[in-house]
């Protein structure tokens, strides 16, 4: 069977493969908060705001993911910054952090563009009714945007489980690594990148269809 | 702390250094790009031709690849690249690791490119094609000659985009051993312990052209793909967006 031996190294298999979908929740949710809170002030009325959004997504967006997450492992520790006194949780979290802020800049873009889709006739007339631009926000246009970000936000869901197997160059014990680990004791290659590919492929696929479906129904919808 | 090593930078062999590091860089994004482009041509061909057998193994190689991570292609040729070519290349054979990363880019670069192609294609208006074969071209013939330039020639902002990906993916060769910017980086830290400093350069330099690149590929898009080219294009950015 393609990908049995995954049974065989089970502590190595299902243990990466845990730890890829913990990270993957962790980066996912963050980048959704940091993601939201960035296109906020890329949209804001406040001029620095917008430039300081902008900076942020044009930095994570332009610089390769292995490098950043280099600089939280590698960096931060010299300027005095530990994620954990526990070296597996530190490059866990190093690794979450990483997907979280690399990520949040798509996310940016995507809930920018979500924002601006609102119709500015429905601010504006928020705003005449004596809503504040906090509860603009918070009750018109912020609603309005989460419907319609929801599929591109699953294509951001995508790439992040493929991108957590980055983690495994600083170390974390995902399925790469679990595959390049089985590969070296056993030199079972094929076998070994077989089944992290099947495992992958259980993660990305469904998600990929559910995806799909959504964006068919939402372009009928439009 | 340790002392401030910025003024290490001042040398001009560490940039030599890093400089090496850049050809490096560009020459596998290139060499991967222009291989993918072909391979990526023949798979969006595929995926649309009207044979079975053609159509269904086209669909599962663009849609397996394009669902696996960039990394785990360019570890695995890593490893098996030099046994996969010694029936051909005879039982010494080594795959120099240079064309080993470049297998693994080009295998996922090329599944993108071609799904960014047949979005070109099919937003074309079927006049297009009625009209080539009205006028008596065989199908392959309006394909080289009618479909084909224009497909490509909208999707030319999205392919620039895409190669932007290629630049920052070709960081991870460095993990099976070639030289490139970030690799060359990894060296000098390891020898100096300044990660901070080098790696703020490497991000910079990656930064600059990325950002070049990207900027660019923006201001073409003002010639217009028509709304559902767009999304599937806008689609395939998000997700296959690697490294």
């Amino acid at each position: 069977m393609p990908g049995g031996i995954a049974f065989e190294f089970p502590e190595l298999f299902f243990t990466g493969l845990w730890l890829t979908i913990q990270i993957s929740v962790l980066g996912l949710i963050g980048a959704i908060i940091i993601g939201t809170f960035v296109a906020l002030a890329r949209v804001s009325p406040l001029v620095p705001l917008r430039w300081i959004g902008g900076a942020y997504v044009e930095f994570f967006r332009n610089t390769p993911l292995i490098v950043q997450l280099f600089f939280l492992f590698l960096g931060l520790p010299f300027l005095g910054f530990r994620f954990s006194t526990d070296t597996f949780e530190s490059i866990f979290r190093a690794a979450a952090t990483g997907m979280a802020l690399y990520h949040g800049a798509y996310v940016a873009e995507v809930v920018r563009g979500g924002l601006l889709g609102v119709d500015r006739g429905q601010i504006e007339a928020a705003r005449s009714l004596g809503l504040s631009y906090l509860q603009m926000l918070r009750h018109v246009q912020l609603p309005q945007t989460f419907r319609s970000v929801i599929p591109p936000l699953g294509n951001i869901g995508i790439a992040l489980v493929k991108n957590t197997s980055l983690a495994s160059t600083i170390g974390v014990a995902e399925l790469l690594y679990a595959a390049e680990i089985v590969e070296s004791r056993t030199f079972r290659a094929e076998e070994a990148f077989v089944a992290a590919t099947m495992l992958y492929l259980v993660l990305t696929i469904p998600l990929g269809i559910a995806v799909n479906a959504l964006e068919r129904r939402m372009l009928v919808a439009r | 702390m340790r002392p401030d090593t910025w003024p290490m930078f001042a040398d001009p062999a560490i940039w030599g250094f890093f400089f090496e590091g850049l050809r490096e860089t560009i020459y596998i994004s290139l060499v991967s790009v222009a291989l993918s482009f072909i391979v990526g041509i023949a798979f969006a061909l595929g995926r649309l031709s009207r044979k079975r057998w053609i159509r269904w193994p086209s669909i599962f190689y663009i849609e397996g690849v394009r669902a696996l991570p960039v990394l785990l292609l360019i570890v695995y040729f890593g490893i098996k690249g030099s046994a996969l070519f010694r029936p051909i290349f005879g039982p010494d054979f080594d795959l120099p690791r240079f064309w080993a990363g470049v297998l693994g880019l080009s295998m996922y670069t090329s599944a993108v490119l071609a799904e960014i192609i047949r979005a070109g294609i099919v937003s074309l208006p079927r006049g297009q094609t009625e009209a080539a074969r009205a006028l008596g071209l065989s199908h392959p013939q309006t394909m080289r000659f009618v479909i084909l330039p224009q497909a490509l020639r909208l999707m030319v902002p999205a392919m620039m985009a895409q190669l932007t990906t290629v630049i920052k993916d070709t960081s991870l060769v460095g993990t099976i051993g070639v030289f490139e910017l970030l690799k060359q980086g990894r060296t000098i830290y390891t020898q100096f312990f300044n990660p901070i400093e080098v790696l703020l350069i490497v991000a910079t330099i990656y930064f600059l052209i990325c950002f070049a690149l990207s900027q660019a590929s923006r201001r073409l898009e003002v010639g217009r793909a028509p709304r559902e080219a767009r999304v599937k294009i806008r689609d395939i950015e998000l997700r296959d967006q690697a490294a």
